[in-house]
């Protein structure tokens, strides 16, 4: 019995009553208790001494606790698997759900403020780049227009050119007697022997798809092929056509040849001449 | 009991009545053992209403596990007291608590102290500063810490910066004067 004794002393009995003691020491002390009646005596007054502690720090807990957990308890008292399931469940929510709410609702204020920031700078970006497609194509056409003008002002230059320079000789040809109103104005430089016609001012007949006009200088009566053109259409904007060159002509005629020109000038169908 | 509980059975009643899930058992282990248990539970757990949600699991699952208690394994509180601790210090150390009490910490602490001072006036605890008395502080100190705080003797060796051996002589040094002093 001395070693019931120092069993009882050791402090294990008091360890066990307050619950902390592994599953061996516990099943062990069992065993004890169920063989010695002085160790579950022992046992029943340390823990009717901590019962009584537990009393002396008793805390009432409110008034309608005792309501709710009675009927918590009360309610389901046939269906007690439900009721557990049932009521751990709002009991979690009841304790969790605000706090997490809260913070899930600043996550979601702060995600739809960031969407509708996307949302405003893509409708912005698109904005933008639209503009400075706009911006883009009204330049290209600025200085398609530039390039067009400058063009026009070289080409009127060298137009006027062909009158300033004195090397230049401007011959008018007139219409024949069956083409009263046709007229051409053809320049020929001497020294550089250009031969310019100018297309703005010319009035020949239209003539169809098969033919075309060609020009003839006439050189101590001989004609000598010039090169050919179209009568420019109405809405032509071409200026001087230049044409073949020739050193020396007493005058020029055009005649109407069939496309691509003729060696020999067919006369009957002559149009306009000119001479020196 | 106390005068003041509304149904008060002797143990082996209480626990038949439990047994036979009768009406009457709930209310009486509820009106015997609730405020101990909130007692304990309430030093573990400052937050009031918390403490309160956890009273109510212990005896949601006092009731569902009923099956699991024996007599002969001990007294009824003590199977009860473990219960209650354990919920306690499991919501203590759970993720959702710790948000919690940091949301709550202040408001928290004024009604636990409030809630405190009521009880040290409660007439039927006066005996209480007696007992503070007959306790060593440094048995009161570790009585608790293992009791009410539910840390084991390891902690409480650890947290008081003693020896284990010393640690177990004084919890029963501690519980031998409670012994003497309630008989």
């Amino acid at each position: 019995m001395k070693d019931v004794k120092a069993y009882i002393e050791s402090g294990i009995l008091e360890l066990y009553v307050l619950g902390d003691i592994s599953a061996e020491e516990k099943a062990h002390v069992e065993e004890m208790a169920a063989n010695y009646a002085e160790v579950r005596a022992e046992i029943t007054e340390i823990e009717r001494s901590m019962e009584f502690y537990a009393e002396e720090h008793a805390v009432e807990p409110s008034e309608q606790l005792r309501t709710k957990v009675l009927n918590s308890l009360l309610v389901n008292l046939g269906d007690d698997n439900t009721f557990t399931k049932s009521r751990t469940h709002q009991d979690d929510d009841n304790v969790v759900a605000l706090p997490v709410a809260r913070v899930n609702s600043f996550y979601k204020y702060a995600f739809a403020a960031c969407l509708t920031l996307l949302l405003v700078s893509i409708y912005g970006l698109v904005n933008l780049y639209t503009k400075l497609q706009d911006s883009n194509s009204q330049l290209t056409a600025l200085q398609t227009d530039k390039q067009r003008f400058a063009n026009q002002v070289n080409l009127m230059d060298s137009q006027l050119n062909m009158y300033r320079d004195t090397a230049y000789k401007v011959l008018k040809l007139k219409g024949m007697p069956k083409t009263p109103t046709a007229a051409m104005i053809l320049a020929w430089n001497s020294v550089s022997k250009k031969v310019m016609v100018d297309m703005q001012t010319l009035k020949l007949p239209q003539h169809d798809q098969k033919h075309q006009y060609q020009l003839w200088a006439l050189v101590g009566g001989k004609p000598v092929d010039m090169g050919v053109f179209d009568a420019p259409k109405a809405d032509s904007t071409a200026g001087v056509k230049e044409m073949k060159a020739i050193a020396s002509a007493d005058a020029f005629a055009v005649t109407l040849e069939p496309m691509g020109g003729s060696v020999n000038p067919t006369i009957d169908q002559m149009v306009v001449i000119g001479k020196f | 009991m106390s005068p003041k509980r509304k149904i008060s059975l002797s143990e082996d009643e209480l626990v038949l009545a439990l047994r036979n899930r009768e009406k009457i058992a709930v209310e009486a282990l509820y009106d015997m053992y609730s405020a101990s248990l909130f007692g304990v539970i309430s030093r573990i757990i400052t937050d009031e209403a918390v403490a309160e949600d956890v009273l109510q699991e212990t005896f949601v699952k006092i009731w569902h596990s009923f099956s699991g208690y024996s007599s002969e394994k001990g007294r009824l509180f003590t199977w009860m007291v473990n219960i209650a601790r354990n919920l306690a210090i499991d919501k203590v150390r759970s993720k959702d608590f710790k948000n919690q009490s940091k949301n709550h910490e202040l408001e928290n602490n004024v009604t636990f102290i409030d809630e405190q001072r009521n009880t040290v006036y409660k007439p039927e605890l006066l005996g209480i500063r007696e007992l503070v008395s007959t306790l060593k502080p440094e048995q009161k100190s570790i009585l608790d810490l293992v009791y009410f705080k539910g840390y084991t003797h390891v902690e409480a060796a650890e947290e008081l910066g003693v020896p284990l051996g010393t640690i177990k002589t004084r919890l029963r040094m501690a519980i031998l004067q409670l012994r003497k002093h309630f008989n």
